[in-house]
C-alpha cells in the first residue's frame, strides 16, 4: 500500500509541475534550511532581551533567582550539573542564543526540565539568562576555585556573600 | 528454616591475620589489628536460609547477609578466574544494583528506563526475551543522583522491582509479560523508586526516593499476586500514620512519647521531612520482622527545622503482616550534614560480651558501625569505622551522638572539616558478613565537607535542599577502603585502602573464604577473606558500583557476576554533562571527584566469570 502511494505521488509530481497545488492542502514547500536546533532560534516569543551584555546588576539577581527557584539544586550550585546538564560547559542541547536558552527555561524541556514560562514572570527569566551567560566569564558572580583544594580548602565563599533573599511566595502554578 | 552454621578459628590464624593485616596506616580513626585477644572470632548464626546456587532476593537471603556457601572458588584456586560471558545492557548509567538467578535465566534490570533482560544462562547468556516497562521519562529530572535502580526480587513466579516514575511492576518470569503494575509514588511530588523492593512470604515491601526534594518517607506492602497496597508505614507524621501503637516499645526514653514524628518538627514540616527508605530491607523469619532504616531529614539547611526530626535517620522495626512498629531508634537526631542512615541492617545472631544475642549489623553513613539488638533497637556497640568528627563517640546508655558543636551545621556559615562528608563513611553499598571468618566486610570511603546552610524554597518536585556543600577526600591519603571488620573486637582486622577514589560497590563473602568488590576505577577483586590479600583482580570496562552475586551454572561450576557502570551520586562526575570546575555541583560531589573521568567512563555491561 505505501509503495503504491508513493508511486501515486511521483505519477502526481510528474503531471503537475505547479507545485504549490496538491492534494494535501499543505503550504509551499520550505526553502530555507530547517536546522537541527529545536526551538524558534532568534525568533523567540519572548519581549527581546532587557539587559544588555554587560549588566551586571541583572547577572547578579540572575544568580540569587538560580538558588531561590531552586535551578541550583538540578544543575549545581554554580550551574556545574547534577540531576540536570551543566550549563558550564561548550554543549547547548537546544542552543546557546540569549533566546534559545529563555525559551528552554520558558518551555521546559525533555527528560524533567519544567516549563517555567507559566510561574515566573519575564524579566526573573531574562535574569536567569543573564545569569547562565556569565558562567565562566568575568563577569561571574562568587565564581567557584578550582584551585587543588583536598585537605584544607580556601574559603570560597569570601568576598561575595551568599544570596540572602526572602522566601519569595509560592509560585502559582507551582502546587 | 534457620541454618545455623558456627565456626571458630584458631588463635595461630589470628595471629597470623593480625600479621598480615592492615594497610591502614595514617588515617585518623583507622585501628591497626585486632588487639590480640587469644579467643577465636565472634561466634556467627545465620537466620534465613542462604540462597542455594540461585540468587533470587536483591541480598541473596532475606537478613541481608550477601554470604553465598558456594565453595568451589577459594584463595587458593581463584588466580585462574576468566570472563566467560559479558552482555551490554544498552544504558550507559549507574549500574548500582546486581542481576539475579533463578532457573537457569539471570535477570537484569537496567537503569532508567529500568528495562529487564532475562538472560538463557544454558546459551552463555542469550537474551530469552525484553521486557520494557517505558516509565515516565520525566522520571529522569526528578531522581536526584542518576536514574539508578538497586534490584528486584523473584516470587510467585515473578520478576518484581521499581520503576523510577514511582510505578512497582512484576513481570511473569518465564513469559516476560507484565502481570501487574502498582502505583507507589508520585513524581510530581519529588518521588521516585530506586531502591530493590523486597519480596516476603505473600507481600512485596518497597521503600520510597526523593529526600533531596522534600518528599515524606514511607515503606508500602503489596500483595505479591495482585500488587494491591495491602499496608502503607509513613516515617515522619503522627503515629497512626507510621503505625506506632500502644503495643510499639521504643528502647529510648527519649523516643517514647506520642506523635514524636509530628512534635519534633516545626509546624507542618515532617510532611517535607524526608526519612525516606532508599537503601535496601531486611527480615527476620524467626520474629518475621521487617528491618530498615531512614533517610535524611528534609530539608538540608537544620536551622530551618529545629528539633529530633523523628524519625529520620533512625531504624525501625515493624511486623511484616501489619507494618506495626515495633521499635525504632533514632541513630541520628536533628541530622545536620546529610547522614541518611539508610544503609543495609544485616539480621544475624551472635556471640557479645560472652551471650548469643539476635543483633543487626547497620555499617552506619555517620561513621558509626552499629550493633543493635534486633528485639529490643538497643544499641550495643558503636565504634568508629572511617575518619568522623562530628560527634565524638556515641553514647550507649543515652542512645544518642555526642556531637562536636563545632561541626554542627547552620544557615549562613561555612562549616569547614566535617567527616565524614554528606555521602557517609560508607554508602548504599552493601557490606557482607561471613560466619566462617566472624567478620563483616565493609565497602568504605573518606570523604570530608565544607557545608553551609542557605534558604530553601519549597517547590513541588523540585530540589529542596538549603545548602551549599563541597567535599573533598579525607585525611590519610585514601578515598576508599574495604575493611574486614573483625565482630568479636568491634575493630578492623585488615583493610585495602583505594587511592584515588571512592568505594560505592557492594561486596560479596563465600564459604570459599573469598571477597569479591570492586572499584570505581573499574577493577574487579577476588581477596582472601581471612587475610586481605588481593588473590585476584581484573580491570573492567567501566568503574564498578554494583554488588557481585555468585551462582551455580547448570554445568554445576561455581560463577561469579557483576556489573560495570558508573554512576550513582559520586559516580555522576564520570558523565560528560558535568563539570569539573563547579566544586559544589552533583551536590556537593565534584570536588571529591573531580579527577574521576580520568580513571573510568559511562559504561553499561554485565560481566559473569568461573574458572
Amino acid at each position: 500500500m505505501t509503495r503504491t502511494c508513493l508511486f501515486a505521488l511521483v505519477l502526481a509530481a510528474c503531471q503537475a509541475p505547479t507545485k504549490h497545488r496538491d492534494t494535501t492542502g499543505a503550504t509551499a514547500a520550505i526553502d530555507v534550511p530547517v536546522g537541527p536546533v529545536p526551538g524558534p532560534g532568534e525568533a523567540s516569543q519572548a519581549n527581546p532581551n532587557p539587559y544588555t551584555k554587560n549588566d551586571d546588576v541583572a547577572v547578579e539577581e540572575g544568580f540569587k533567582l538560580f538558588q531561590r527557584y531552586n535551578c541550583a539544586g538540578c544543575h549545581g550550585d554554580h550551574g556545574g550539573g547534577g540531576m540536570g546538564p551543566s550549563l558550564r560547559d561548550v554543549d547547548w542541547r537546544y542552543g546557546d542564543t540569549d533566546a534559545q536558552i529563555y525559551d528552554s527555561i520558558a518551555e521546559g524541556r525533555g527528560f524533567g526540565m519544567p516549563a517555567w514560562g507559566t510561574k515566573l514572570p519575564e524579566d526573573h527569566v531574562w535574569k536567569l539568562v543573564a545569569y547562565i551567560r556569565s558562567l565562566r566569564t568575568a563577569m561571574e558572580p562568587d565564581r567557584p576555585s578550582i584551585a587543588a583544594d583536598t585537605e584544607a580548602p580556601p574559603n570560597t565563599t569570601a568576598g561575595l556573600a551568599r544570596p540572602q533573599v526572602q522566601n519569595p511566595p509560592p509560585p502559582e502554578q507551582g502546587k | 528454616m534457620s541454618r545455623p552454621i558456627s565456626t571458630r578459628w584458631t588463635s595461630a590464624l589470628l595471629l597470623l591475620v593480625a600479621a598480615c593485616g592492615s594497610s591502614s596506616g595514617g588515617s585518623v580513626e583507622a585501628s591497626g589489628p585486632p588487639n590480640g585477644q587469644p579467643e577465636g572470632p565472634a561466634q556467627v548464626r545465620l537466620v534465613s536460609p542462604l540462597p542455594n546456587g540461585e540468587w533470587t532476593l536483591p541480598a541473596g537471603d532475606l537478613a541481608n547477609t550477601r554470604y553465598s556457601p558456594l565453595a568451589q572458588l577459594t584463595p587458593q584456586n581463584v588466580k585462574g578466574l576468566k570472563i566467560v560471558s559479558t552482555v551490554t545492557t544498552g544504558v550507559p548509567h549507574g549500574h548500582e544494583g546486581n542481576p539475579l538467578v533463578v532457573n537457569g535465566v539471570m535477570y537484569v534490570v537496567t537503569p532508567y528506563p529500568n528495562n529487564l533482560m532475562a538472560l538463557d544462562l544454558t546459551k552463555n547468556g542469550q537474551l530469552k526475551w525484553l521486557f520494557r516497562p517505558h516509565p515516565d521519562p520525566r522520571s529522569v529530572g526528578i531522581a536526584c543522583c542518576d536514574v539508578v535502580n538497586r534490584g528486584a526480587s523473584y516470587a510467585d513466579g515473578k520478576i518484581i522491582y521499581s520503576l523510577l516514575d514511582g510505578h512497582v511492576v512484576a513481570v511473569d518470569a518465564e513469559k516476560g509479560t507484565e502481570v501487574w503494575r502498582a502505583t507507589v509514588g508520585d513524581i510530581n511530588r519529588g518521588e521516585t523508586l530506586t531502591a530493590a523492593a523486597l519480596a516476603v512470604g505473600d507481600l512485596v515491601i518497597v521503600g520510597n526516593s526523593g529526600g533531596e526534594l522534600g518528599v515524606r518517607g514511607k515503606v508500602v506492602a503489596l500483595d505479591v499476586r495482585t500488587g494491591h497496597e495491602v499496608w502503607r508505614g509513613y516515617n515522619t507524621g503522627p503515629d497512626n500514620e507510621v503505625l506506632i501503637d500502644g503495643t510499639t516499645k521504643m528502647f529510648y526514653p527519649h523516643d517514647q512519647g506520642k506523635d514524636l514524628g509530628v512534635k519534633t518538627w516545626p509546624v507542618d514540616q515532617w510532611k517535607l521531612g524526608g526519612g525516606t527508605v532508599w537503601g535496601w530491607l531486611s527480615y527476620d523469619p524467626e520474629t518475621q520482622t521487617l528491618f530498615y532504616s531512614t533517610g535524611n531529614p528534609g530539608v538540608w539547611n537544620p536551622d530551618v527545622r529545629p528539633g529530633d526530626n523523628k524519625w529520620s535517620c533512625a531504624v525501625f522495626a515493624r511486623d511484616l503482616k501489619t507494618g506495626h512498629v515495633k521499635w525504632v531508634t533514632q541513630l541520628v537526631p536533628h541530622d545536620s550534614w546529610d547522614y541518611d542512615e539508610i544503609n543495609e541492617n544485616i539480621a544475624i545472631d551472635m556471640e557479645w560480651q560472652g551471650k548469643m544475642r539476635k543483633v543487626l549489623l547497620h555499617p552506619g553513613r555517620s561513621g558509626f558501625m552499629f550493633v543493635i539488638d534486633r528485639e529490643t533497637g538497643e544499641v550495643l556497640s558503636a565504634e568508629k569505622f572511617e575518619p568522623t568528627n562530628w560527634a565524638s563517640s556515641w553514647d550507649l546508655k543515652k542512645g544518642e551522638p555526642v556531637k562536636d558543636p563545632t561541626k554542627q551545621t547552620k544557615h549562613g556559615v561555612v562549616v569547614k572539616n566535617i567527616c565524614p562528608s554528606s555521602t557517609g563513611a560508607k554508602e548504599f553499598s552493601p557490606s557482607a558478613v561471613s560466619p566462617r571468618t566472624g567478620m563483616l566486610y565493609i565497602p568504605a570511603h573518606n570523604t570530608c565537607m565544607d557545608y553551609e546552610g542557605v534558604d530553601a524554597n519549597y517547590i513541588e518536585g523540585t530540589p529542596y535542599l538549603g545548602a551549599s556543600v563541597k567535599m573533598y577526600p579525607g585525611p590519610g591519603g585514601y578515598q576508599g577502603e574495604l575493611i574486614g571488620w573483625d565482630l568479636k573486637t568491634q575493630k578492623k582486622a585488615w583493610s585495602i585502602q583505594e587511592p584515588v577514589l571512592p568505594l560505592t560497590g557492594g561486596v560479596l563473602a563465600t564459604g570459599g573464604d573469598l571477597v569479591f568488590y570492586g572499584t570505581m576505577d573499574g577493577w574487579f577483586k577476588a581477596v582472601d577473606a581471612k587475610t586481605g590479600a588481593v588473590m585476584w583482580q581484573m580491570r573492567l570496562g567501566s568503574g564498578i558500583i554494583g554488588n557481585p552475586i555468585t551462582f551455580l551454572g547448570a554445568d554445576g561450576k561455581q560463577y561469579v557476576a557483576i556489573y560495570a557502570g558508573v554512576g550513582g551520586w559520586m559516580g555522576a562526575v564520570a558523565f560528560p554533562d558535568v563539570s569539573e570546575d563547579d566544586p559544589y555541583a552533583v551536590l556537593g560531589v565534584v570536588g571529591a571527584m573531580k579527577d574521576i573521568k580520568k580513571y573510568t567512563g559511562p559504561g553499561d555491561a554485565l560481566y559473569v566469570f568461573s574458572l
